[in-house]
């Protein structure tokens, strides 16, 4: 199966606050052949993040709990996955940069964990979602775009 | 992969006399001689005179000895060995003396005879003998540098020892993050990993002929044995888990590490080897870093069961949790000291991270280091100083070590940038 993965633009929104932690960056994984071919990456991108309000979601320093903004994203991300079964996300989780590595590393995967299990939640297949964590390894990310074509 | 070193000749060595004094002990060490005659004499006084500025190389980064310059001039005989002129060495100020030689074998390796003497009382110290391959004397002059060190402090020496670390090289998406390991003296420094994949925190095993280590080869991070021979590779469990923060146990036979699963991170046991491994706790939220004591009966690990990251001891079993850290801040990556006097670890505070050790009973905390970016601290085998991880403002990082009496760090010349660094136990 040709896999695509996006990263998908963070509309940066109020996101850019204090003490809030970037986090969990959605990323489609690989599309189904029953994709219409004409569809190409940037269609689908510009679609997941108009119809999710954004592919980010937000955590406060040393949280997991998903807050009401977080919450309105993955639900309608949720909506989005459900009208598309043929995709497949990755949630990337992400930790504190002034953590140290490994409990950045395990805060990463309990907040990717806790994202993933709210899509379950709302209704998303649990073979549509895996979940990866980057801990403090990727500052960077998330304000950018990355498209690899594997 | 025992390929060198059967210590031949290893006749009552003394009880390590005390260094009492808080200045350095001044130790001699002359050039090491040889028996043989002629051209391969020669020979043999060329390596052996190699070896020689390699020991006082490696006791010049001590704190405790102070060796003399050698000079090439201060030739002694074969018999002399054992036969030294204490007056001579008194009278320049020496208060303990190496001598030794380097002896060519008729199998084509070479024999490395070493002897710590106590000039003031006359006396011999420690004596050892090595059967070496030729390209094999540096190993042999670590020997000998650790056998006078430990003859003479008490400790054990971390001469012929190696470190691991994760090479960075690259800034944001174009970093580079791989295993690297080289001698404790920085020589023989190598590549372990290929870097298209990231790593992080290699750990050696007690003998350094393997290392753990965590590989996102596969898109998560997942704890891998690597045999540092052979480079054959293979995952500690077959998980699909994410796995984390491996330590070998101090006889190398098991494995404790971090695996998630669902949204929790709890520690696990197994055998080095492989196998089902064995669940140690079970608290909801982030238990990680788990170290062994030296004698493999209890484990320090962090833990944020509390509502922050604190450090914890059990038993090596998981019994009889408990909470050692109460002085405020966050604690955590604590590694327990090979002697088992000391746990050091690092503190999170709004000040940064810093470097400090406490006792395993949760008394005589001090801070060894100011900061604001330092972490991932691991014992010398001597267990009187720490290598770590320090971050400068640009975000670059690189390895410092520090002593135990509070000194200013010093850093480590690396090819390129570092982190989480492993300091192995002395190699066989």
């Amino acid at each position: 199966m040709r896999k695509i993965v996006l990263a998908l633009a963070l509309t940066a929104s109020a996101t850019a606050t204090q003490a809030q932690i970037r986090f969990p960056t959605i990323i489609p994984l690989s599309r189904g052949p029953q994709q219409p071919v004409m569809q190409g990456i940037d269609a689908m991108r510009a679609e997941f993040a108009a119809q999710s309000g954004g592919t980010t979601v937000y955590f406060g320093s040393e949280s997991v709990i998903l807050g009401a903004p977080a919450r309105t994203v993955l639900a309608a991300q949720a909506a989005w996955l459900r009208r598309h079964p043929e995709i497949v996300v990755r949630i990337e989780g992400y930790g504190d940069t002034g953590d140290t590595r490994d409990h950045a590393l395990a805060m990463g995967a309990r907040r990717a964990e806790e994202a993933r299990s709210y899509l379950l939640l709302l209704g998303v297949p649990a073979a549509q979602v895996s979940t990866t964590s980057w801990g403090k390894e990727r500052p960077g990310l998330g304000r950018s775009v990355t498209v690899l074509v594997r | 992969m025992k390929r060198f070193l059967l210590p031949f000749l290893l006749i009552g060595i003394a009880g390590p006399a005390q260094a009492q004094q808080p200045a350095a002990t001044v130790i001699a060490v002359p050039p090491l001689t040889s028996p043989d005659g002629g051209n391969r004499g020669n020979e043999m006084l060329a390596v052996g005179w190699d070896a020689t500025q390699l020991i006082v190389s490696d006791l010049r980064q001590t704190a405790e000895l102070m060796p003399l310059q050698p000079n090439r001039d201060d030739y002694y005989s074969y018999p002399e060995v054992t036969a030294p002129t204490f007056s001579k060495w008194r009278s320049k100020g020496a208060k303990a003396l190496v001598t030794g030689f380097v002896q060519s074998r008729s199998d084509g390796r070479l024999t490395v005879g070493c002897y710590v003497y106590d000039v003031e009382k006359g006396r011999e110290l420690a004596r050892k003998g090595f059967v070496i391959a030729p390209t094999d004397w540096r190993r042999a002059a670590h020997k000998c540098s650790g056998l006078a060190y430990t003859a003479i402090t008490g400790a054990a020496g971390i001469f012929d020892t190696r470190i691991a670390y994760v090479a960075e090289t690259g800034v944001g998406d174009a970093r580079t993050k791989r295993v690297a390991v080289m001698d404790s003296d920085g020589t023989n420094h190598r590549y372990v990993t290929a870097g298209d994949a990231m790593a992080l925190t290699p750990r050696l095993a007690p003998n350094a002929t393997q290392l753990a280590y965590v590989s996102y080869a596969g898109g998560k991070p997942n704890v891998r044995i690597v045999d540092l021979g052979s480079k054959q590779e293979r995952p500690l469990i077959p998980t699909d888990a994410i796995s984390f923060a491996p330590r070998y146990s101090p006889d190398g036979s098991r494995i404790v590490f971090s695996m998630m699963q669902g949204a929790n991170s709890d520690i696990y046991v197994v055998s080095a080897n492989g196998g089902l491994p064995r669940r140690l706790t079970t608290s909801p939220g982030v238990d990680t870093d788990p170290s062994f004591s030296p004698d493999g009966s209890r484990i320090v690990f962090e833990s944020d069961r509390g509502g922050s990251q604190q450090l914890y001891v059990m038993n090596a079993d998981g019994a009889a949790q408990r909470r050692i850290s109460f002085t405020g801040g966050w604690y955590a990556s604590p590694e327990w000291s090979p002697d088992g006097d000391w746990i050091v670890f690092t503190q999170r505070s709004t000040a940064g991270r810093r470097i400090g050790i406490v006792k395993p009973d949760g008394s005589g905390e001090r801070m060894l280091t100011n900061g604001p970016g330092d972490e991932s601290p691991s014992w010398a085998p001597s267990s009187r100083e720490i290598l770590f991880q320090r971050a400068d403002i640009a975000g670059r990082s690189g390895l410092y070590r520090v002593a135990l009496d509070g000194s200013e760090p010093r850093p480590l010349t690396l090819p390129q940038g570092g982190s989480d660094p492993d300091w192995s136990g002395v190699m066989d």
